[in-house]
């Protein structure tokens, strides 16, 4: 340890140090950047004042707010139009999916118009939307969907039209029934496709539920939101900032476990 | 020859609907067509039109060119993205959209507010795609870079980049389709003039056709995107076919 550590060159020693077998250098990582992050924000919002609040006070602002604030309730309205809205963009974008996929004039006929739909931007429907169908739930639950549907929908029809010929023919060879051909073949084989489309589904609801809130008559988290804005109480707004990107990180958390585990034998199969 | 009918057979139903069923200032095809003219001529439009999507085009750029330097380090350095990938990632799961209010609250209600939104939504999902992309480079890229002597840079811009290419393309795309939609939120919370806004205003005017000719104009600029980063994808990565 004598001679060779003191002869040793700098960046051999920096690279000693990276050694994949150095899990300290991980951890002092994620350290330093969550103890960066808010000892600037608290330093910044100590000398910013109004605008720009520290780090605890808006966590104490944070908890006022749950505790008698208006926002267990927003998160409550919020939720629903938010389980609503993934609940009818699963069923609905699974079963348009498969039906296109088996009726080929009809998918030839509209899938134009479904890309074009999906490109446009949603939120500019908006007003569209109101004049339509007015401001109530049902209304925020169409725009909700039009902005998460599509991935699961495109994810299902791929899937459906990408199942192999030789899949097919084996079932019929052995005389499965239409059930059976379905629940055997079709669907194992579309849930990754789907999945992938659900996935990116669960976190295009929040986008979807915001967009609702914000401009169909505020309401729910983003009125909350919108409420901070007009009265300019930032401590306000950054609580609920921060609240809502907590629920995303979950969310998002929940959907990338909720694919691993139903695609578990894809990833067996491949690798 | 299918599409063609059912886009007529779908436009037809719209029209009868409204005719019958609900009040003259609703929105009906034939009416967005006669509202073209007038709408497109006008000299707002051209305003309108060159303000958000010159600010989303600038913010693209700007947040692209921040997110793939982030990229590269994030995925080539290991200290790097363990500094930064619980922020990157928490702020990528976000809906953007909810930093709409804080954004306008400390950018003020004026344009910057849009471009600072714009450079957000652009920056994460380049930043994201690079650092997954650069990444996982095959093996052999870079023992066949070291035969040759490749210093850091080499690796970085040379082998990483250029593998990563498709990837980052994809998260451009993304970027402007979530940048185009928090522009017109950020217009529309804060009071900004552009095509989001004239979309809100036209429509709470009873000017609804031409409303509808705005949002038109919207959803061939994202379509004109999106199939431009195709063609650049093909044209700036012909071997990836994905």
């Amino acid at each position: 340890m004598t001679m060779a550590a003191r002869t040793e060159s700098f960046g051999r020693r920096v690279r000693r140090l990276r050694a994949p077998g150095a899990p300290w250098i991980r951890v002092a990582c994620y350290a330093s950047s969550i103890v960066l992050l808010l000892g600037a924000w608290q330093a910044l919002g100590r000398s910013f004042g109004v605008l720009f609040v520290p780090f605890t006070t808006t966590m104490s602002r944070l908890r006022e707010m749950l505790y008698d604030g208006p926002l267990l309730s927003a998160l409550a309205v919020s939720g629903k139009l938010y389980g609503v809205t993934l609940g009818i963009s699963i069923v609905v974008g699974v079963s348009v999916g498969l039906v296109l996929a088996r009726m080929k004039l009809i998918a030839a006929a509209i899938e134009p118009y479904i890309y074009v739909l999906y490109a446009t931007p949603t939120i500019s429907l908006v007003p569209f939307v109101s004049v339509m169908f007015g401001f109530e739930f049902w209304s925020r639950v169409l725009v909700a969907v039009l902005i998460s549907i599509f991935p699961i929908l495109l994810g299902t029809l791929e899937g459906a039209r990408s199942i192999p010929r030789q899949h097919l023919d084996v079932a019929a060879i052995f005389g499965s029934s239409e059930g059976q051909l379905w629940r055997d073949v079709i669907l194992p084989y579309v849930t990754p496709y789907a999945m992938t489309g659900i996935k990116q589904s669960i976190a295009l609801s929040m986008v979807g539920t915001l967009v609702a809130e914000f401009f169909l008559n505020p309401d729910g988290v983003a009125a909350v939101l919108l409420q901070g804005t007009t009265t300019i109480d930032s401590a306000w707004v950054l609580a609920v900032t921060v609240l809502v990107a907590a629920i995303a990180v979950v969310l998002v958390g929940i959907g990338e476990l909720i694919e691993r585990y139903l695609v578990r034998w894809r990833h067996t199969a491949v690798g | 020859m299918a599409p063609i009918v059912a886009g007529a057979f779908l436009l037809g139903i719209w029209e009868l609907y409204v005719r019958t069923r609900l009040p003259d200032f609703v929105a009906t095809p034939s009416g967005i067509i006669m509202a073209i003219p007038s709408t497109v001529t006008s000299a707002s439009f051209w305003s309108d039109a060159l303000a958000s999507l010159g600010s989303i085009v600038e913010g693209v750029a700007f947040g692209t060119v921040a997110g793939i330097l982030i990229g590269v380090a994030m995925g080539r350095v290991r200290e790097v993205n363990w500094f930064l990938s619980t922020y990157i990632r928490a702020l990528y799961a976000l809906p953007l959209i909810a930093l709409v209010p804080i954004v306008i609250l400390w950018v003020g209600y004026q344009p910057a507010a849009r471009l600072t939104i714009v450079v957000i939504s652009a920056f994460l999902p380049v930043a994201v795609t690079t650092a997954d992309g650069t990444r996982a480079i095959p093996k052999e890229y870079l023992d066949v870079g070291r035969m040759f002597g490749a210093k850091a840079h080499h690796v970085w811009f040379g082998i990483a980049l250029p593998t990563a290419l498709p990837h980052i393309v994809a998260g451009i795309e993304l970027g402007f389709a979530r940048g185009i939609t928090n522009a017109i939120a950020v217009e529309v919370l804060a009071s900004i003039q552009g095509m989001g806004m004239s979309v809100f205003e036209k429509s709470a005017q009873l000017n609804e056709n031409a409303s509808l000719v705005y949002v038109l104009a919207l959803a061939i600029f994202a379509v004109g995107i999106r199939s431009l980063m195709i063609r650049a994808r093909h044209w700036l990565a012909p071997w990836y076919s994905g």
